[in-house]
């Protein structure tokens, strides 16, 4: 699990700095990453070539920043209106067209810029490498693929072929030669001008296409139904490599994983609930023994003792993200500014008294509302140790910063459905049911109590039996409706979470997705609306398809300062739309 | 002083030869020097628009405002055209504390004959009022807009000052010219960039004829400039490296413009970095003493990025995956 969150944590690094090198270099700044794939705004851009997407357990930071160059050129130099009307339609062809515009606009990477050449080499070369090792080399479409890769590559941008692999390639290469030779000819000398370069580009992606279905014939007539399941698995690793141009990148471990829900979609994105009578919110204190609380503080505070973090350092930071100058009264007795008329008569007493002026005072104010939503689903537990500590000093170091806060959390009230679920197998199980289960909503402290008062509450997040399953989309709607009650101007929801809505029975009855889309409906909504700022932290886990703002924690470690200011880092970056 | 009264434009210059601007214009011009000219800058490079919009203000008695971000020269412009149209120019720095008694005038005790008397004494707008004078309000935004309000009506063509305190009105000399620069355009500091820049009155805003901006300057304009002031850095074995310096300067303007970065490179920190490698002889170390320093320790790692893509060389802030 340490090493899932170091990588998450990783790979939202590399990404953020990806990103921002991508946002220089375009000079578009809405550009950013979301479940690994660069996104537009709101909009997810299609993957352009097989060697811009590294993955973090295997590449270098290098390869990170060639990809990320190649992203940004792509963007700049290339029309994508104009490249979507020339691109055919078929799976080969299409692969071999975009290689070829991506190969265009690396070659015309700016020389001022000798360090983006450089990159975009460096991954060319690393992902032919990760090609060639993986043997994706030895069947004969993947060689003919590979060849013609490499030789317009070496083509258009004038740098040689990789040395490694020269051998290897030589037969295909004659092979096609005289095949491609005006084609290839045309590449370099029409590469300032995308149409031109389109036609000679489309001409090598038909004659590849071609190539392939022959070879495809071929091996069929010879070996007809007996192709060994060795060929077939290749096969498809070669394509799952190159060929998923319009799906996902394969998934790592650590980001969340979501998919359509056709039972959300025929509903017409109606979210249901299928009873909503056993539904509870409950004030935190309400939920054990007060002695039972006492225990579960006491165990608290020495956590947070043992952790050594400093509360005013968070809470002068925290000021500084939150807070805005405001005028607020007067300074008297200055030696500039504007005369003060109460001293006039202190002039005439002493002549040499200089402090007779008052300047407007500014002072920090923080006019802000800040709420944490906690996922109480089971996973949760192992990681509430480390995060209720965590969770009790932002409560005080936001209290001390004069941010109005809460802490919320979500569950929920049993599993497996609970009673909802048996008033819906006793009606007969009617289709759809919508969210089946007991919602818990439960307030740990809210925004009008101080810290001192709601210290027994806040302990609550240790009790075990808390945390069940959860209904994210009808947790932050919650949230966001507390929060817009109250008076503060700006408002801001950070959901905790370490993974997608969990409801088993819901699922059951529902499909997988059910509740990962109502989720992202709900945030979607919210997000435009814009009335609340919503961020999230995911513990290990990379939440980027739901949350626009989000940040992976490390938990396996103790939380030290640097964790903190992931977090402050979170409150402060502006959303990108 | 009186000599100063008496000056009149009295040659007419072309446009083309003086600035170096495609224009056929041809420009009033002093014959002679007075000591409120400024210096001229030999190497100083025109922006055309810039340049038109300045000199129009000069020939045709606008008032104009040259709004652009710091470091792109704006004062300096006014400062050059005036030099070499050998008008006398004074610039004032506006900041919060300037006050209308500053710029009107006020009562003063002097010493007369030995005795002790209060005099008025004229404040700067006065003074420039009556004198074929450049006057030209730099850091415009930074002055109180409350206070702004005593230049409202010079603002006008022809408008006249009137001396609350001694009941003169003032008819301004007919080469007479007020100008003004600003960072922002007078909403105030949006950006987070300008702290203190103030929201200004747009019945104010409104008066300015003419509001020029200007702003970064093509990779190729920049490099020469950059050129001009460090020589060492002209020749042709130094061009790749000024061009990656110029290049790097845009990604962090980009970057600016995209909020990732809080700080940006003017072309005075290009031409601070461009000094700094004469000394230093390492473009990376001088690159730190005069631009990564001044940058938020959170944003470092980026900054390397930028640098990286420019130099093809890793800064030590540069973000490395652990083994």
């Amino acid at each position: 699990m340490g090493e899932a969150q170091q990588l998450a944590r990783r790979q939202q690094q590399v990404e953020e700095l990806c990103a921002g090198a991508i946002r220089a270099l375009s000079g578009e700044a809405d550009l950013h990453f979301r479940g690994r794939r660069l996104h537009r705004g709101r909009q997810r851009l299609p993957l352009f070539a097989p060697h811009l997407h590294p993955v973090i357990e295997s590449d270098d930071f290098a390869s990170f920043r060639g990809a990320a160059d190649g992203l940004a050129l792509r963007l700049s130099l290339s029309d994508a209106a104009l490249h979507a009307s020339l691109c055919p339609p078929e799976p080969v062809e299409r692969l071999v067209f975009e290689l070829l515009e991506q190969m265009r606009v690396e070659s015309l990477a700016p020389k001022a810029l000798r360090g983006v050449a450089h990159n975009l080499r460096h991954r060319f070369e690393q992902w032919s490498m990760a090609f060639h090792r993986a043997r994706l080399t030895d069947s004969a479409r993947g060689i003919l693929l590979y060849t013609v890769a490499q030789v317009c590559r070496a083509r258009v941008t004038g740098e040689p072929v990789l040395e490694e692999t020269e051998d290897l390639m030589e037969a295909t290469r004659a092979a096609l030669a005289p095949a491609l030779g005006n084609d290839l000819a045309g590449l370099r000398r029409q590469r300032h001008d995308q149409a031109a370069f389109a036609a000679h580009a489309l001409a090598i992606a038909r004659l590849v296409g071609e190539l392939l279905r022959s070879a495809d014939a071929e091996e069929g007539e010879h070996s007809g139904a007996a192709r060994t399941e060795d060929d077939e698995d290749s096969e498809r690793a070669a394509f799952g490599l190159v060929m998923e141009l319009d799906a996902r990148v394969e998934e790592g471990i650590a980001a969340a994983v979501s998919g359509h829900s056709r039972a959300f979609e025929a509903a017409q994105a109606q979210y249901r609930v299928y009873t909503g009578a056993y539904d509870r919110e409950l004030a935190a204190t309400a939920l054990a023994r007060a002695e039972v609380l006492q225990e579960h503080r006491h165990q608290l505070d020495r956590l947070l003792a043992a952790s050594g973090l400093n509360l005013a350092r968070l809470s002068r930071e925290l000021k500084a993200v939150l807070a805005r100058p405001v005028p607020d009264g007067w300074d008297s007795a200055m030696e500039e500014g504007r005369i003060d008329g109460r001293r006039l008569a202190q002039l005439i007493a002493s002549p040499t008294e200089r402090r007779l002026f008052r300047s407007e005072h500014v002072a920090a104010e923080a006019d802000c509302a800040l709420s944490f939503l906690v996922d109480c689903s089971g996973s949760m537990k192992q990681h509430i140790e480390v995060l209720a500590p965590l969770l009790d000093l932002f409560v005080r170091a936001l209290e001390q910063a004069g941010v109005a806060n809460e802490l919320l959390g979500f569950s929920t009230g049993a599993w497996n459905g609970g009673r909802a679920r048996r008033d819906w197998l006793r009606a007969g199980q009617p289709p759809l049911p919508g969210r089946l289960n007991e919602r818990c909503h439960m307030v740990f402290k809210d925004a009008d109590t101080r810290w001192r008062r709601a210290r027994a509450g806040i302990a609550a997040l240790l009790k075990g039996d808390l945390f069940r399953e959860g209904l994210d989309g009808e947790a932050v709607d919650w949230a966001v409706a507390r929060l817009q009650a109250r008076p503060e101007t700006r408002k801001l929801l950070v959901v905790v979470s370490d993974g997608c809505p969990m409801d088993g029975a819901t699922n059951l009855a529902n499909d997988a997705y059910y509740l990962d889309n109502h989720l992202k409906q709900v945030l979607q909504r919210h997000e435009r609306a814009a009335q609340v700022e919503i961020c999230a932290l995911g513990v290990g886990l990379d939440l980027s398809p739901f949350y626009s703002r989000c940040q992976a924690l490390d938990l396996s470690m103790p939380p030290g300062h640097a964790l903190l200011r992931d977090i402050l880092q979170l409150l402060a970056r502006p959303a990108r739309r | 002083m009186s000599e100063l009264n008496t000056l009149h434009p009295d040659r007419r210059l072309s446009v083309r030869d003086t600035f170096g601007i495609d224009s056929d214009l041809m420009a009033p011009a002093f014959g002679e020097r007075d000591e409120h000219v400024p210096e001229v800058d030999e190497v100083y490079r025109f922006d055309r628009d810039t340049t038109l919009a300045i000199l129009a203000g000069f020939m045709r008695n606008r008032r104009v405002m040259v709004q652009g971000h710091h470091g792109t020269g704006k004062s300096t412009h006014v400062e050059q055209v005036a030099a070499r149209l050998n008008w006398p120019c004074v610039r004032i720095n506006l900041d919060g504390h300037i006050s209308r008694l500053d710029l009107v005038g006020k009562d003063a005790v002097v010493l007369r004959d030995g005795q002790q008397v209060t005099e008025f004494q004229e404040g700067i707008v006065p003074w420039a009022l009556q004198r074929p004078v450049a006057l030209v309000f730099d850091e415009y935004d930074a002055g109180r807009p409350d206070v702004m309000f005593v230049i409202q009506r010079l603002l006008e063509r022809d408008g006249k000052f009137t001396l609350l305190d001694q009941n003169r009105v003032l008819a301004p000399h007919p080469h007479f010219r007020l100008f003004a620069t600003a960072n922002t355009v007078g909403l105030g500091n949006l950006n987070g960039l300008y702290h203190g820049a103030q929201r200004l009155n747009h019945a104010q805003i409104d008066r300015w004829n003419i509001v020029a901006t200007l702003n970064y300057l093509p990779a190729e304009e920049e490099m020469a400039i950059v050129a001009a002031r460090v020589p060492a850095l002209g020749g042709e074995a130094q061009h790749a490296l000024l061009r990656s310096m110029v290049a790097l300067a845009d990604l962090t303007r980009k970057g600016f413009a995209a909020g990732d970065v809080a700080t940006l490179m003017s072309p005075r920190t290009v031409i601070s970095w461009a000094e700094n490698i004469e000394i230093f002889r390492d473009p990376a170390v001088a690159f730190r003493l005069s631009f990564m320093n001044k940058c938020d320790e959170a944003e470092r790692p980026l900054v390397a990025e930028y640098f990286q893509r420019a130099f093809d060389r890793d800064l030590d802030e540069a973000y490395h995956l652990p083994d």
